[in-house]
């Protein structure tokens, strides 16, 4: 047991720090704070593969780097400080990589890792998981695939996809399995689907923040070669609950808003806020403690289970209990930060007279998303009952 | 970074939970709340022989040379157990002595306080239950004799009417300078202990000091030097006790666990209700980030690196989250844990006490957010 890091972990954090201030700090990047995936900059992810950053976890046999969860969170941890733009390769990293490694072909594998690590121009990837009658209960997806020779034939609708307005392809869940007796456990399988096949049609969905994010998608007799199914035809939804721990395991999650509680601090110095509203300065104080209490918290539940998968242990629950507590805290985060701010933290997009850099309004507007994407609060809780704490099922 | 045990401390912790299962049950904690001693001799005789008194202090003085880090796991388990015993207080008082006293009285306290032959207690706490040691409301003068002698009172001083030697703070008249640390003999004359009863039935008492006399050899350390010494032993207790909290909250939740998948109603056990299942992933974060919190400091401690920081993180969450998860564990077991004859109650208690002692969340907060520079 030691919680604290060791040299070379800290010199790795150093490392980082001083790539973010060559590239982008003294670059003139201006920090803000834009929802779970930050904005996406080919060039700044070349920059980062150049570092071997890209695919830093994967096996060395894959294109990898072979590193530890717990550097990619130091990583992380920095990068997310200020929000670094790592939107082109993050789900592609994070989550096409480890699956194809997982469950992918020998051709799926040499032809997409090099070029997910390299940063190739068009391997830009989002998720065609959720539908509209299927988000918390994705074994209630309705999207086929139906067998055509060579090909599967893709009918359906998805929905939530983040960034499939400028993802090249797209992680897909279908039914290939259409007899009724089937469960749906049994009956899906995973597709890489290129966005660019015809069919697919990309459709923005406005969020609530006014920003364009996710997007419906349909997809309309769309022809995928056989050659890019996932792994094992019928299996696709035990692959992605087995895949689906990396996912809620990051730090990211905890650290999307992290600009607002970084410059809230120098609200409360730099702006005299003991002078100009002496009667809640102590009421101030005690909250933003109460933050940086629960940030820590949160942060130690990320490396936790970040140490967990370098150990080789299940972090099914340990995953879910982390990204339950951490979406909570960014909720608060962003509530507590616009009541310390008062009535001109809704000014948007840094308008006149807007007291913090980043767009706190919009953080706070971002926030009903947070406890519900990768898993709403409600489903992981009942995974860290069931599958953790062993309680049984009715 | 690294969140496993070793496999040594792994044998260490099931050395102290096979001891104090075996040694202690709900109704021996009641009955030792009761007891005006407050603890078994034939307890402290055992555990000195298993040297658990001496565990992280040095060899020289019969101690185990074991770490910081087996202290905390050595805590965890006391909290799971509750045994009632002057052990948190005397190992602190050990601490104490050993940081700031002289070759002679470390070789006089320590050797018999780890032998068991010696209790020690310490009584830091003014009239508003909060530690004062920086100016402490005792006075110490010097007689005609040149003999120092202690004038005041002390509130909520564990175990006092058992202790040998009580440690305390005083200000010496006419010196200039911080507090004085006096290592006091219960047996002089001029000191009354009066016991408290408290939401929690650790053995408690209010000291009175009348003109006690101190000899110079029980001066620990420098005149006027105390403030350091003891706040550095303040931030070690701060974590022992968390490593209570940490200990009881897993013993809550294991226990509700093994309640709601046992008991039934309306047919089926309460654990497949939805609204149950995440009561108890509740309790299962605040016991997990608890532990993560606590063991933080724990390592820096260890590791004798700045800790103010996460010890304040660690007292202000293990309080909070410790006391939510008895509250749950009470909803969930129903009247039965509203009985004094079943378990849960110690641990209801134990988690309020703890909340209170050496700074509860509010406090901790204010002093992180000094640390910040806020």
């Amino acid at each position: 047991m030691n919680l604290t890091f060791t040299t070379e972990q800290e010199d790795f954090r150093n490392q980082v720090r001083q790539f973010v201030r060559d590239n982008l700090l003294n670059k003139g990047f201006k920090v803000e704070s834009k929802g779970l995936i930050a904005d996406s900059d080919v060039s700044f992810s070349k920059a980062m593969s150049e570092k071997g950053w890209i695919g830093f976890t994967w096996p060395k046999s894959h294109w990898g780097q072979g590193r530890s969860y717990v550097e990619k969170t130091i990583m992380n941890e920095e990068l997310y400080r200020v929000q670094a733009p790592i939107g082109y390769h993050f789900l592609a990293d994070r989550q096409v990589g480890p699956s194809l490694i997982h469950f992918g072909s020998d051709w799926q594998r040499s032809f997409f890792l090099p070029r997910i690590v390299t940063a190739e121009k068009g391997m830009m990837f989002c998720l065609l998981f959720s539908e509209p009658d299927a988000g918390s209960d994705l074994a209630g997806i309705a999207t086929t695939a139906r067998k055509d020779g060579d090909y599967y034939i893709i009918n359906g609708q998805k929905v939530w996809s983040s960034e499939a307005h400028l993802a090249d392809y797209g992680w897909l869940l279908a039914k290939t399995n259409l007899d009724a007796g089937v469960s749906a456990h049994n009956a899906c399988s995973e597709f890489i689907l290129d966005m660019n096949l015809p069919g697919v049609k990309v459709r923005p969905l406005i969020n609530i923040a006014g920003e364009h994010s996710f997007n419906e998608v349909f997809l309309d007799n769309v022809r995928v070669h056989k050659d890019y199914l996932v792994g094992t035809e019928h299996n696709g939804f035990r692959q992605i609950m087995a895949q689906v721990d990396y996912e809620r395991a990051g730090i990211e999650r905890l650290m999307q808003n992290y600009p607002v509680y970084d410059q809230l601090f120098d609200y409360m110095k730099v702006k005299q806020f003991q002078t100009r509203k002496p009667e809640l300065y102590a009421w101030a104080k005690d909250q933003l403690a109460r933050l940086t209490v629960e940030f820590e918290t949160g942060r130690l539940l990320c490396y936790y289970t970040a140490w967990m998968i370098d150990q080789g242990k299940k972090p099914t629950s340990q995953a879910a209990l982390c990204k339950v507590f951490c979406t909570q805290y960014e909720q608060r985060l962003n509530d507590m930060a616009m009541r310390i701010l008062g009535p001109m933290s809704m000014i948007r997009k840094n308008g006149s007279n807007a007291p913090l850099d980043v767009d706190v309004a919009a953080c706070y507007l971002w926030q009903p998303s947070y406890t519900l994407q990768g898993g709403s609060v409600e489903i992981l809780k009942n995974i860290v009952a069931l599958r953790g704490l062993k309680l049984p099922r009715d | 970074m690294d969140f496993g045990f070793t496999a040594e401390q792994k044998m260490l912790r099931d050395s102290f939970r096979s001891f104090f299962s075996k040694e202690c049950t709900t109704d021996q904690v009641l009955a030792l709340w009761a007891d005006p001693q407050g603890y078994s001799e034939k307890h402290w005789k055992k555990m000195a022989k298993l040297g658990w008194i001496g565990l992280a202090m040095d060899e020289a003085y019969g101690g185990s040379g074991y770490g910081f880090l087996d202290l905390f796991i050595l805590f965890e388990e006391l909290g799971r157990s509750q045994l009632p015993s002057p052990l948190f207080t005397t190992i602190l008082s050990c601490m104490l002595i050993d940081l700031c006293g002289n070759n002679d009285q470390k070789q006089n306290f320590l050797e018999s306080a780890i032998n068991g032959r010696c209790i020690l207690t310490m009584a830091l706490l003014g009239e508003d239950g909060d530690p004062d040691f920086h100016s402490p409301k005792i006075e110490a003068t010097i007689d005609e004799n040149g003999q120092h002698r202690l004038t005041g009172k002390r509130w909520l001083v564990p175990f006092a009417n058992s202790a040998d030697a009580i440690l305390v703070c005083a200000d010496l008249v006419g010196h200039e300078g911080g507090p004085t640390l006096y290592c006091v003999d219960t047996q002089t004359e001029g000191i009354s202990c009066t016991r408290v009863e408290t939401l929690y039935g650790e053995n408690s008492f209010h000291v009175e000091f009348d003109a006690v006399k101190v000899p110079e050899s029980r001066i620990i350390g420098a005149i006027g030097a105390a403030s350091d010494g003891v706040e550095r032993i303040l931030s070690r207790a701060t974590i022992l006790k968390c490593a209570e909290m940490v200990g009881g909250a897993q013993y809550v939740l294991d226990e509700t666990l093994t309640h709601v998948k046992a008991r039934h109603q309306f047919g089926r056990p309460l654990g497949v209700l939805q609204t149950v299942q995440h009561l108890c992933a509740d309790m299962n974060t605040f016991c997990v980030s608890a532990r993560l919190v606590a063991c933080q400091a724990a390592s820096r401690i260890d590791q004798n690196l700045s800790a103010e920081k996460e010890i304040s993180i660690a007292k202000a969450w293990c309080g909070n989250a410790y006391k939510q998860m008895t509250w749950i564990a009470h909803q969930l077991f129903g009247a039965i844990g509203f009985t004094e004859e079943y378990f849960l109650h110690l641990y209801f208690k134990h988690a309020k006490a703890c909340e209170l002692q050496f700074g509860d969340a509010s406090w901790h907060r204010a002093r992180l957010a000094a640390t910040m520079g806020l």
